[in-house]
């Protein structure tokens, strides 16, 4: 092969290398649908798709039209915001032909654990059970209308609504303690606890009536403050205990 | 409670529901660990061609083949992982500006293609068109295609081939380190992760590249004379082991700069970070990453190239050394791939992660990807001698 006075080399090389550009600007050319870029950096035509996909939901507001009663119970509940189909399944073909198509009722147990089966990354508060323990095999709607969802008695337990917190606390330093040592508990917060919330200490003299060494305790903690650990009052300084000492973490003393 | 306290077990405080289970698992860890040995293999090649460490040549052409066979292994974890490979080219074709990993395709695609394979054809020319003139049968013609028709070994032609392997290389140097400073650029510029979110991320992962290349090249280097039945060039080996010790302290270094500089500015996640390395990394970082994988082989080759030590002892210390360092790079990819999917971003809890065995990102398949650079390796040595024997002999004399 003759090239001149150019090395042969780089006139191989230089083919090679236009090869490749215009295969690339080709590939591009061939691949890359012809409405990407459109509107943005994706396939305009990716629109059209999903809108000619079935519908399969129809809303709320479709619900409303015949079931009023029960939307508008469930508008005043706990069950707000969660939408009919979340547990009645898609109903857009329900509401094309009412009578023959009926969407599912769920009435045994494997819908609600779905949200309220114990799970320690779910908020402080929001209602939680140990599915096999609580009432094993009986239907949840037995005691709870998923319409109006209240608990059938007031939970006694702090650990109903607080599993989180309690699961900490019970292998914490503060496990013997009860949640109202520190907490005081309103009694509507059983009610409305969102309405009313339990208080908390807001000071480090309360803390000081275990932790420090002239503290005074009451009768029910005389016992357990005397194993507590002991500080000055102005171990803290500007802080406050629990700045650095959270006291439900079984790493209390970190 | 039994069933709370066990339910409680995999993890501790407080996760958010999309950290129980980790995005980017051992194929994410095999990425990194690969394109370091590429990055490694390659700059170690310049040290000859580029700063005429002469005594490096017997290796030269081994790190270079060495860096294409991890080079093209390096993107199928990472294809793997994707579930859906061909959609790895739609990030080529349609490239977002803003998308780093995007940006680097194209760097991956210049470095693979412009610096390594050119620079390998214009070392091997000579070779291949002698080797498409003396071999029979089918090699013959897969030389003749590899000549890509550049037949010309007259001596103003393999001048230009040096020259422009010189010049290859020299480009190839700061594309090396593009090519693994944008990894640790990637997880250094995740805003929302302390424990990556860091500058130091890219230097650290390219010298640390750097460190498990060069230790890579020189464990192949060390087998190959074994199952050859030649001897190690021994001043190669010092060369290479003396290197090896001044980028493992450069690493180190860095590394411990990153640790001390987090201590010191100590952001509000640096008591989940401690607790991280104190529990879940424990064993990877402290134990495998700095003891076994850093301490010991560091001082194993400083031991080895500077102490009295006879020559059959000093290739044993370089070897296990090598081995280790390979270990320690390994964890530091996985300490900072895992380890940075550990912590929940409420910065309260720690999860676990355990590695499957089975399917496309099991451990088999991530063994199969480590083994697979080895036997492309193999084939490219044995279509593409990288021997330098008879000049190892010269220089000996």
């Amino acid at each position: 092969m003759k090239t001149g006075k150019v090395p042969q080399q780089l006139v191989v090389l230089g083919c090679i290398a236009a090869v490749v550009v215009i295969g690339f600007f080709t590939m591009r050319a061939l691949l890359i649908p012809k409405s990407f870029g459109k509107y943005g950096h994706y396939r305009a035509d990716a629109i059209e798709d999903v809108r000619a996909l079935p519908i399969s939901y129809a809303g709320v507001s479709a619900c409303a039209e015949c079931h009023d009663e029960v939307v508008k119970k469930k508008a005043t509940g706990f069950h707000r915001n969660v939408s009919c189909e979340v547990c009645h399944g898609p109903a857009a073909n329900h509401i094309e032909d009412p009578t023959a198509i009926k969407p599912p009722a769920p009435r045994l147990r494997e819908g609600c654990p779905l949200c309220h089966n114990y799970n320690p990354s779910r908020p402080t508060g929001f209602p939680q059970i140990i599915t096999v323990q609580h009432n094993p095999g009986k239907p949840c709607m037995t005691c709870h209308n998923p319409h109006d969802p209240v608990p059938p008695v007031t939970p006694k337990e702090c650990s109903a609504c607080h599993r989180s917190i309690w699961n900490q606390k019970s292998v914490s330093h503060h496990a013997p303690l009860e949640c109202t040592t520190c907490h005081t508990v309103p009694k509507e917060h059983f009610k409305n606890p969102r309405l009313n919330v339990v208080g908390k200490p807001t000071n480090n003299e309360f803390r000081g009536k275990c932790h420090s060494k002239d503290g005074q305790p009451g009768k029910e903690l005389l016992d357990l403050s005397k194993v507590a650990p002991k500080i000055e009052m102005l171990h803290a300084g500007r802080y406050r205990c629990w700045d650095c000492h959270y006291p439900h973490s079984p790493e209390g003393r970190q | 409670m039994d069933q709370v306290i066990s339910a409680l077990d995999p993890f501790t405080g407080f996760i958010y529901p999309n950290e129980y289970h980790l995005q980017w698992e051992l194929l994410i860890v095999l990425y990194p660990y690969l394109t370091g040995l590429v990055a490694g293999a390659f700059i170690l090649a310049s040290l000859e061609r580029v700063f005429q460490v002469k005594a490096l040549l017997p290796v030269y052409r081994l790190a270079l083949l060495s860096a294409l066979a991890f080079l093209m292994v390096a993107p199928l974890p990472l294809m793997s992982h994707l579930g859906h490979p061909e959609r790895a080219l739609e990030m080529l074709a349609t490239p977002h500006t803003t998308s780093a990993m995007a940006m680097f395709g194209f760097v991956y695609a210049w470095y693979l293609m412009v610096v390594l394979l050119v620079e390998i054809w214009f070392d091997y020319r000579a070779d291949i068109v002698h080797l498409s003139n003396s071999t029979k049968g089918v090699f013959k013609y897969v030389y003749k295609v590899l000549t890509l028709g550049a037949t010309d070994v007259s001596p103003k032609a393999l001048d230009f081939d040096d020259k422009a392997g010189k010049l290859i290389t020299i480009i190839g140097i700061p594309s090396a380190f593009m090519l693994h400073g944008y990894v640790g650029f990637i997880f250094g510029s995740i805003k929302a992760n302390p424990w990556w979110s860091s500058v130091l991320m890219p230097i650290v992962f390219l010298f640390s590249a750097i460190v498990s290349g060069m230790a890579a090249v020189l464990l192949i280097y060390m087998v190959t004379c074994m199952i050859r039945w030649k001897p190690i060039d021994m001043s190669c080996v010092n060369k290479l082991s003396e290197f090896l010790i001044y980028a493992m302290l450069v690493d180190f270094t860095l590394e411990f700069l990153d640790f001390i500089h987090r201590l010191y500015e100590s952001e509000e996640s640096i008591h989940i970070l401690g607790q991280l390395i104190a529990d879940r990394l424990f064993l990877s970082l402290v134990i495998l990453q700095v003891l076994i994988g850093g301490l010991l082989p560091l001082f194993g080759l400083v031991m080895g190239r500077f102490g009295k030590l006879p020559d059959e002892l000093r290739r044993m210390v370089y070897f296990i050394s090598c081995v280790l360092i390979q270990v320690g790079i390994f964890s530091m990819r996985w300490n900072v791939v895992i380890g940075g999917q550990m912590f929940s971003k409420s910065l309260r809890g720690l999860t676990v992660y355990k590695v499957h065995m089975l399917g496309f990102e099991g451990l088999f398949a991530a063994i199969g990807f480590l083994i697979l650079p080895l036997i492309i390796l193999t084939v490219l040595v044995k279509l593409l001698p990288p021997w330098v024997d008879k000049h190892s002999e010269k220089a000996a004399a």
